[in-house]
C-alpha cells in the first residue's frame, strides 16, 4: 500500500514562518558557503601564484649564484697566485690558509677552496690545522659536476669544480674545487621577495647539472601578508555578513510577526470569538496593528458584525411579527388554526414525557349561518370578533383561545381538575350570555354550545382523541336548549348512535380507518348539449347483512367525526377506479368532499396522483355550499390551486340550504349542482318556477355549468332543458350502481 | 706664459695617445723561459729601427710591464725608432700578469730578478740587438744596478735610472727585528713565509725569509756605490715632487749628484712622472738617447 503524502496549501502561519526561515537560512548559508569557498580558492590561487613566483625566483637566483660562482672560479683560475701555486705549491698551506682568505678573490660564503693538479690530486694533502671533514675530495677523476653536500654541522654546500689552464698553451693545469655555502651565497647575491629564506631545505645529491640543482631544494613561498590580510578581510567580511544577515533576518521576522502574523492570529481569534458568540457583541481586539489596512480590516470586521447583529435583531423582530401574524386570526386577533395545531402537537409531545391533566374545550355559536344570512357577513364577523374577545377574557391567562373554524373556538387547559374546568366553561358561557349583542343590531338571543373532554376523566383513552370527544360533547350541547355545556363521556357516543346497530357502527368506523368494505357506486351525469357524460362516485359500505344505507353511514361518520378519514378512503378508491381503466374514455368522475376534509392542509397533495389522469378523464370535486361560505377565503385559495391543475369544482346541493346568491360570483367553482328539491320545484307553481328559471339563467350567464339532480322522468328532463341546465342527473338516466352503466342517449337540441 | 705651454702639452698628449694606440697594434707579447728556473716570463716587445739600439725597460716594485710609467717610456722610445722590451719579472709566478700584493707569498729573490734581466738581455741579443740600453723605474732601476754589479755585458751601452731610491733603511721603515727574524729563520731552516715590513708593505709583506732578506742588500750606500762603480754612462731622472724625499731626505739628490751618474731633475714630477710629466720624462729619455745614438 502506498501512502500518498500531499501538502495542503492551507497551513497555520507559523508553518510558513518556519518554512520561510528555514529556506532563507539555507539559501543564505549556501551563499555564504559559496563565498567562503570563492575566498579559499582565491587564497589558494594567490598561494599557488606566490609559490610559482618563489620557484622562478629561486631558479633565477640559483642560476645567478652558480653563474657568478663559475665566473669567480674563472677569475681565480686566471689569478697569478693560483698559477704560482700550481707551479710551486711549496707554500700552498700558507697561501691557502692565509693569503687566499685575505685576498679579494675569497668570498665570505666560500667554505672551502682547494686546488687540484692536472691529475686530479690535491696540490697538497689536507691542511694540518684543519680538523674538519673536508667537503672537497682529495682526488677527482674528471671534472666533476655540481653536487650538494652537508657539512658536519648539517649546513648545505654546493661543491663545484673549475679547470685551470696553462696560460700560454691552454693545457690543463689543474682544478679549483669550491664548497660554496649555498644559502649564504644565495642570500648575499640575490634579493628574495617571494621565497621564504628559512624554508630552504636541501637534499644531498651528486653529479648534477646546474639546471637540476633546484630539483633538490625544497622551499616555501613567503607568506604573503597581503594575501593573509585579504583572507583575514574576507573572513571578517563573511562574519560580518553572517551577523548582518542574521540581524536583518531576525528584524524581518520580528517585523513580519508584528506586521502580519500577530495581527492575523489576533484577527483569527477574534473571528473565532465572533463565530462562537454570534449573538453577543464582541469588542474588537484592543491591540493596535501597525498596518493601516489590517487596522481598517479589524474595524470593518467589528462594524460588519455589529451591523449584522442589528440586522439579525431586526430580522428576529420581523420574524416574530410574521410568526405572530401567521398564528393570529386577523378577524379576532386571537390564535388561529395553525397556532392551535402547533400548540396541540406540543401538548401531545410533552404529555408523553410529563403526563399532566389536560382538558379540551370547544365553543360553537348556535345557528351562526342563519345569523350570517339574516344580518349579513359583517355582522357575522362582528359576532365572531366579540365572541373571541369575551371567551379570551373569561379564560385563565395561561389558556389562550384558538379560532379553529368559522364560529368554532378551541381551548386547551392544563393543570386543572374537572371542577375548575367546568367552572371555567361556565364562566365563559355566562360572559357570552351576558354580552349585549343588541348593541350590534342583533335582536335574537345568541346562544353558544361548549363541549369538554379531558384526560382526567378518561385516563385509559388517548390524548389525541380529546378533540373528537369534545366535538361529540359539543354536538350533544347543541341538541340541548338548557345544558349548553356538555362534558364527554362514553355514554354520549352510544347515545348518538342509538338508531344505528353496533355492527353497522363498527363496520363504518373500521372502513373509515382501513378502507375495507368500501364500495363506490356510480350515477351518471349526462350533458344536455353534447353526447358526453360522467359519474358521481357515491360511498357505500358493505355490511354483514348487505349494503349499509348511506344515511346510516353518514350518521356514524358525523357522530364519530370521521369525515376526514372516510373522505381519504373514498379518494383512494376513486383513484384506483380511474387508474384501473374501468371508466369509459372521455367520461369522468365526481367525488364528494366534506367540509373538514376541505380544511385539511394536505388537501392538494391528496389529489396529486390524479393529475396525470386528467388528460383522459374529467375529475370533479363536489363541495357543499355551507363549507364554502364558512371558509370562503381559505377555500378560494385551495380550490383555485386545484382548478389550476385541471380539476373541476362543483357546488353541491345548491338550494338545499340558504343558497345565498350574492356569494355565487366569488365562489371558486365551475359547476353548480341544483338540489333535487330545486329540480322538483320546477314543476311547482309558476312563481317558484320563474325564480328557479331566473336563478338557473343567472348561473348559466355567469359561465358555470349547471347540473340538475333528481331528474326522474322525461317531463323533468324537459323542464331542466327549459331552465338551461347543461347536465342532468337522476333515475331517468341511471341509479347509482357498482358498475358503469352507460346512460341512455338523449335527444340533443 | 704657462697657458700656451699647457695647451701645447695637451696637444702633445693627445698625439702621443693616438700614436700609442697605433703602436700598440704592433706590440708583441713574448714569452721566455728563464733558464734554470722552470718558469716562463712574459714581456712586451716593440720593434724599432734596426740601426738603433734596443731598450730594456724594467718596472718597479711588485708591478708589471703594464705600469703606466713603463708603457709611457716604451712608447716614447719606440716612437723614436728604438725597439723596446718591457719584461714582467715573474716573481716566481709563471707568466705573471698581475701586480703582486704585499700579502702574496713572496718567494722570489733579488738574484732571481737579476737572472731574469740577464735572460731577457740574452733574448735581445739573440734577436740581433748589439746595442742595448737599460732603463729602469724605481726598484727596477735598483735591480738593474744590481744586475750591472754582476754582469758587465759589452752590449749594454747606456743605463737610465728613473726615480732611483733604495729598499733598505730605517728611514724607509725597515725593521731590524724583521731582518733578525729572517736571518734566524734561515739559520733554523724554517723557510715558511712570514709577514714583514717592507717599504709600503707595513707588517704584511708575506715572504719567505730568503726572499725578504735578498732585497735588503739594496740599501742607500749600495745604490750610491754602484752608481759610482758603473762602467757605462748612466743618467738618473728624478721628479722634484717625489714624496720619497720625505723619507730619504732631499739630500738624496745631492748624494746622487755626487756619483758618476748624470742627474736630471724634472721639476714638479712625482715618483711616477704622472700626467703631463710623462712628456718631460719622454723628452728627457729621447734627448738622452739622441745624445748617445
Amino acid at each position: 500500500m502506498k501512502t500518498k503524502y500531499t501538502l495542503k496549501l492551507t497551513q497555520p502561519s507559523h508553518f510558513y514562518f518556519v518554512s520561510f526561515l528555514t529556506i532563507g537560512t539555507l539559501l543564505l548559508s549556501l551563499m555564504i558557503w559559496s563565498f567562503y569557498k570563492e575566498g579559499q580558492a582565491l587564497q589558494a590561487s594567490v598561494l599557488q601564484q606566490t609559490q610559482k613566483e618563489a620557484q622562478q625566483e629561486l631558479f633565477k637566483a640559483l642560476n645567478h649564484t652558480l653563474d657568478t660562482t663559475y665566473e669567480q672560479l674563472q677569475t681565480l683560475a686566471d689569478w697569478d697566485e693560483v698559477h704560482q701555486q700550481m707551479h710551486n705549491p711549496s707554500y700552498y698551506f700558507f697561501w691557502h690558509d692565509e693569503r687566499l682568505k685575505e685576498s679579494t678573490y675569497f668570498q665570505p660564503y666560500y667554505q672551502e677552496i682547494e686546488l687540484y693538479n692536472s691529475k686530479g690530486s690535491l696540490l697538497a694533502p689536507a691542511s694540518p690545522q684543519s680538523d674538519l671533514d673536508s667537503l672537497l675530495p682529495e682526488h677527482i677523476d674528471t671534472l666533476p659536476k655540481v653536487s650538494l653536500k652537508f657539512s658536519r654541522n648539517h649546513l648545505p654546500y654546493v661543491v663545484v669544480f673549475h679547470p685551470i689552464y696553462q696560460r700560454d698553451n691552454q693545457e690543463l693545469l689543474g682544478y679549483i674545487g669550491l664548497a660554496l655555502d649555498i644559502k649564504q651565497a644565495l642570500f648575499k647575491q640575490n634579493q628574495f621577495f617571494y621565497l621564504d629564506k628559512n624554508s630552504l631545505m636541501f637534499e644531498p645529491a651528486s653529479s648534477l647539472s646546474t639546471e637540476s640543482v633546484i630539483d633538490h631544494i625544497q622551499f616555501k613561498a613567503v607568506e604573503n601578508p597581503v594575501n593573509a590580510y585579504l583572507w583575514e578581510l574576507i573572513q571578517k567580511f563573511i562574519l560580518e555578513l553572517i551577523v548582518t544577515l542574521a540581524l536583518v533576518a531576525g528584524m524581518v521576522m520580528l517585523l513580519l510577526n508584528k506586521l502580519m502574523r500577530s495581527p492575523l492570529i489576533t484577527l483569527s481569534n477574534y473571528l473565532h470569538n465572533l463565530k462562537a458568540n454570534p449573538n453577543s457583541e464582541q469588542r474588537p481586539p484592543a491591540e493596535t496593528f501597525w498596518l493601516k489596512e489590517l487596522e481598517e480590516f479589524k474595524e470593518t470586521l467589528f462594524e460588519f458584525h455589529h451591523n449584522l447583529q442589528q440586522t439579525q435583531t431586526q430580522l428576529d423582530q420581523q420574524n416574530l411579527i410574521v410568526w405572530e401574524q401567521a398564528r393570529r386570526d386577523p378577524l379576532t386577533n386571537i390564535y388561529n388554526r395553525r397556532a392551535f395545531d402547533e400548540a396541540w402537537n406540543e401538548v401531545i409531545q410533552n404529555y408523553h414525557k410529563h403526563p399532566i391533566p389536560t382538558a379540551f374545550m370547544l365553543f360553537d355559536c348556535d345557528f351562526f349561518k342563519a345569523l350570517n344570512d339574516t344580518y349579513g357577513h359583517e355582522i357575522g364577523d362582528e359576532v365572531i370578533r366579540i365572541s373571541a374577545k369575551v371567551i379570551q377574557q373569561a379564560l385563565p391567562l395561561e389558556s389562550p383561545a384558538y379560532r379553529i373554524g368559522g364560529d368554532e373556538f378551541a381551548v386547551i387547559i392544563q393543570h386543572r381538575n374537572k371542577k375548575e374546568i367546568l367552572e371555567t366553561a361556565e364562566k365563559c358561557l355566562a360572559a357570552l350570555s351576558d354580552y349585549p349583542f343588541q348593541s350590534i343590531g342583533i335582536k335574537e338571543k345568541i346562544t353558544f354550545s361548549i363541549g369538554i373532554s379531558s384526560l382526567a376523566t378518561q385516563k385509559e383513552d388517548f390524548l389525541t382523541n380529546l378533540p373528537r370527544q369534545a366535538d361529540i360533547a359539543m354536538y350533544k350541547a347543541k341538541q340541548s336548549h338548557t345544558s349548553k355545556i356538555q362534558t364527554y363521556n362514553l355514554m354520549l357516543e352510544t347515545e348518538a348512535s342509538a338508531l344505528v346497530s353496533n355492527k353497522v357502527i363498527n363496520r363504518v368506523v373500521a372502513s373509515a380507518h382501513t378502507g375495507k368494505h368500501i364500495q363506490l357506486h356510480f350515477q351518471p351525469i349526462v350533458a344536455l348539449n353534447n353526447p358526453t357524460f360522467y359519474y358521481e362516485a357515491l360511498l357505500r359500505i358493505e355490511g354483514e347483512e348487505g349494503l349499509i344505507q348511506p344515511y346510516e353511514i353518514f350518521k356514524v361518520i358525523e357522530r364519530r367525526r370521521l369525515e376526514v378519514e372516510i373522505d381519504q378512503q373514498v379518494i383512494l378508491a376513486a383513484f384506483e377506479v380511474l387508474k384501473s381503466g374501468q371508466l369509459p374514455e372521455h367520461s369522468g368522475l365526481s367525488i364528494n368532499l366534506s367540509g373538514k376534509t376541505l380544511l385539511q392542509p394536505n388537501l392538494v397533495s391528496l389529489f396529486e396522483p390524479f393529475v396525470p389522469l386528467l388528460q383522459r378523464y374529467k375529475v370533479v370535486i363536489e363541495i357543499t355550499e355551507n363549507v364554502l361560505i364558512d371558509h370562503i377565503e381559505y377555500a378560494q385559495k385551495v380550490l383555485n390551486k386545484l382548478r389550476h391543475q385541471g380539476f373541476k369544482i362543483a357546488l353541491d346541493d345548491f338550494g338545499s340550504g340558504y343558497s345565498s346568491i350574492r356569494y355565487l360570483a366569488s365562489m371558486p367553482v365551475d359547476i353548480i349542482k341544483f338540489d333535487m328539491s330545486m329540480s322538483r320545484a320546477l314543476g311547482s307553481d309558476s312563481k317558484t318556477q320563474q325564480i328557479i328559471m331566473a336563478t338557473a339563467e343567472m348561473i348559466i350567464q355567469a359561465g358555470f355549468d349547471l347540473v340538475m339532480e333528481g331528474i326522474e322522468d322525461s317531463h323533468m328532463l324537459e323542464q331542466a332543458r327549459l331552465a338551461g341546465a347543461t347536465h342532468i342527473q337522476g333515475y331517468l338516466l341511471g341509479k347509482p350502481s357498482p358498475q358503469f352503466i352507460s346512460p341512455p342517449a338523449l335527444q340533443l337540441p | 706664459m704657462s697657458q700656451p705651454i699647457n695647451f701645447l702639452r695637451t696637444i702633445q698628449l693627445i698625439a702621443v695617445l693616438l700614436a700609442s694606440l697605433s703602436v700598440s697594434a704592433f706590440a708583441q707579447v713574448v714569452t721566455h723561459t728563464i733558464p734554470g728556473h722552470d718558469l716562463k716570463a712574459e714581456a712586451e716587445f716593440l720593434k724599432g729601427e734596426a740601426s738603433k739600439p734596443a731598450v730594456l725597460i724594467l718596472h718597479g716594485f711588485l708591478t708589471t710591464n703594464q705600469f703606466h710609467t713603463v708603457k709611457s717610456m716604451a712608447n716614447a722610445m719606440q716612437e723614436s725608432g728604438y725597439a723596446t722590451l718591457s719584461p714582467t719579472l715573474t716573481l716566481n709566478i709563471n707568466l705573471r700578469k698581475q701586480s703582486v700584493k704585499c700579502n702574496s707569498i713572496h718567494t722570489h729573490t733579488l738574484q732571481d730578478d737579476i737572472n731574469e734581466i740577464q735572460a731577457w738581455i740574452a733574448w735581445l741579443k739573440q734577436k740581433g740587438y748589439q746595442e742595448i740600453v737599460l732603463v729602469g723605474h724605481s726598484s727596477g732601476s735598483q735591480e738593474l744596478l744590481a744586475y750591472l754589479e754582476q754582469q758587465q755585458d759589452p752590449a749594454i751601452k747606456l743605463a737610465i735610472f728613473t726615480s732611483l731610491f733604495y729598499l733598505n733603511g730605517p728611514e724607509l721603515g725597515t725593521q731590524p727585528l724583521d731582518i733578525a727574524y729572517a736571518a734566524q729563520a734561515i739559520k733554523d731552516n724554517k723557510l715558511t713565509p712570514h709577514k714583514y715590513s717592507f717599504l709600503f708593505c707595513k707588517k704584511d709583506y708575506y715572504a719567505t725569509p730568503e726572499s725578504f732578506l735578498s732585497y735588503q742588500k739594496l740599501d742607500r750606500s749600495y745604490i750610491l756605490k754602484q752608481l759610482s762603480n758603473l762602467t757605462i754612462p748612466s743618467y738618473t731622472l728624478m721628479g722634484s715632487a717625489d714624496k720619497r724625499y720625505q723619507d730619504v731626505g732631499l739630500n738624496w739628490l745631492d748624494e746622487l749628484k755626487n756619483t758618476s751618474t748624470h742627474l736630471i731633475l724634472v721639476e714638479g714630477a712625482n715618483h711616477f712622472f704622472s700626467s703631463e710629466y710623462e712628456f718631460d720624462l719622454q723628452e728627457q729619455l729621447i734627448k738622452i738617447l739622441g745624445q748617445h745614438f
